[in-house]
């Protein structure tokens, strides 16, 4: 049977328990959200972890890797007879037809012919 | 037997709707009512697929002789729907269906936002207790300040049936008042330089993150206060239906056909239980001027609590976010984003204010759980 007749202490303490009780449960859920979010990342940094290497060792590659960390290669090509709009059209068909995405690519010099 | 056409005209008339409004005549103020809610709806746009059922419900609950109310009535079946807490938990799933948590997870500081957005309830709460009404009655009339119709509905069918249609009628109508209500209070409780800030982009939130939360909330706040379940459970299932990827044609329904189909049997159960004996009343007065005192108190609320951690941050919130913490979703939050803008043309606060906004959802929940736990039977 829930409460009928209060007196304004009563009320008042009514009011005072309902708002700290609101406070504590999504204070308590403030605090759950950085756990779910660290157990769920490193559940994903476990899963995403790179599969270990074979015994055998892989064939060198025939062209240097663009870099070690992913990124793009950053060295010069030499543009010989060519303007640097030529020079992108001609490396995107490259990429294009042999499939190899162009951070993969590397482009020593190009030159018209 | 002989026919007299006079006669049977006058049988007609005599019997009708009309005449009947000789004996009870407050029914044709309760049409006028509900003619300028329809207007309202229709006409000003405010909460029109709310205000549009409920305002026709009680077109419908005042005309004369209908017995549409009465045992084996049309309107008693829909009600039922209201009385068993149905239709607020089916647009609540519809509600978590259509939500994104996601700024809440980037940011979980915008819960305690939401919840200071809940002073309002419990302050309009002592207030309709001075005024005279039961504690219960107080208690649903507070419901009122956490900008949330299911929420409020739920809580008045479970503690004052008889108030209902009051108590939807003036949270649904605040709601649709947000644009107009908030920004003076903040523009007074707020600087300048404080709606001028800038907040940091918010970081991105895994799925799994985004699965896990309903299940989660689910479990700690219903197993907390168990009355809260049939609003928690429903709004992170239908959460649940958004996010984990294999639902979707449930989420689908959930947010549009479902959510269509008891909107209008909501709307028009609340609508059908405003008679004139029962509505055309002091209390109805009280319970409207009460329930902006609690949307405005609950915005006051929200909007210092954003203040005090802007100064905690050093600046890095901005308080026009607080506010966004009364339910209303999305509504509060576009007026969080607006007043920002305003302040400072560059300033896109929508994200950061969604965060507070769907935390509000979760506290005015929690808030009406606790008054159905103290004055429930």
């Amino acid at each position: 049977m829930g409460i009928t007749e209060l007196s304004g202490l009563e009320s008042l303490l009514v009011a005072l328990s309902g708002i700290v009780t609101v406070f504590m449960m999504l204070a308590v859920l403030c605090l759950m959200i950085p756990v779910i979010s660290k157990t769920v990342a490193s559940i994903e940094g476990k899963k995403s972890a790179p599969v270990p290497a074979p015994a055998a060792p892989a064939p060198a590659p025939a062209a240097p890797a663009p870099s070690a960390s992913g990124g793009t290669y950053t060295g010069e090509v030499a543009l010989i007879g060519c303007d640097e709009k030529t020079a992108a059209m001609v490396m995107a068909i490259v990429s294009y037809e042999t499939g190899i995405p162009l951070d993969q690519l590397i482009f020593h010099k190009i030159k018209a012919l | 037997m002989e026919f007299s056409f006079i006669e049977v005209i006058r049988r007609i008339l005599a019997e009708s709707g009309f005449a009947a409004f000789a004996n009870e005549p407050r029914n044709l103020i309760m049409i006028v009512i509900a003619c300028v809610l329809l207007y309202m709806g229709i006409g000003k746009k405010f909460e029109p697929l709310l205000l549009v059922p409920i305002a026709f419900g009680i077109l419908m609950a005042n005309f004369p002789l209908t017995g549409i109310l009465d045992e084996g009535g049309l309107f008693k079946y829909f009600y039922f729907g209201v009385e068993h807490a149905i239709y607020p938990s089916i647009i609540f799933l519809g509600i978590g269906a259509m939500t994104d948590f996601g700024p809440l997870i980037a940011r979980p500081s915008s819960l305690l936002l939401g919840a200071a957005a809940q002073f309002g309830i419990f302050t309009a709460f002592l207030l309709a207790l001075a005024l005279g009404f039961p504690a219960a009655v107080a208690a649903a009339i507070g419901v009122i300040g956490g900008a949330d119709g299911p929420t409020a509905i739920l809580t008045a069918s479970k503690l004052a049936p008889a108030y209902l249609p009051a108590i939807a009628i003036a949270a649904y109508s605040y709601m649709a008042l947000i644009p107009m209500i908030q920004p003076p209070l903040m523009r007074l409780l707020t600087t300048e330089n404080e709606r001028k800030i800038k907040m940091e982009q918010l970081r991105t939130v895994s799925k799994a993150e985004k699965i896990i939360f309903p299940i989660a909330v689910a479990i700690f706040v219903i197993l907390l206060i168990p009355d809260t379940a049939p609003l928690i459970g429903m709004l992170m299932l239908g959460n649940l239906f958004r996010e984990c990827g294999v639902t979707d044609r449930l989420s689908d329904t959930a947010q549009n056909a479902l959510c269509n189909i008891v909107t209008i049997f909501l709307g028009l159960s609340v609508g059908c239980k405003a008679v004139a004996e029962t509505f055309l009343t002091w209390d109805t007065i009280k319970i409207i001027i009460l329930g902006l005192l609690a949307f405005m108190l609950s915005t006051c609320g929200g909007l210092l609590l954003g203040k005090v951690m802007c100064k905690l941050t050093g600046g890095k919130i901005n308080p026009l976010i607080g506010s966004a913490g009364v339910s209303a979703v999305p509504m509060a939050a576009r007026v969080s984003q607006m007043e920002g803008q305003k302040a400072n043309p560059s300033n896109f606060l929508l994200m950061h204010a969604m965060g507070p906004n769907v935390a509000g959802v979760i506290g005015s929940a929690v808030a009406a759980g606790f008054m159905i736990k103290v004055f429930g039977l």
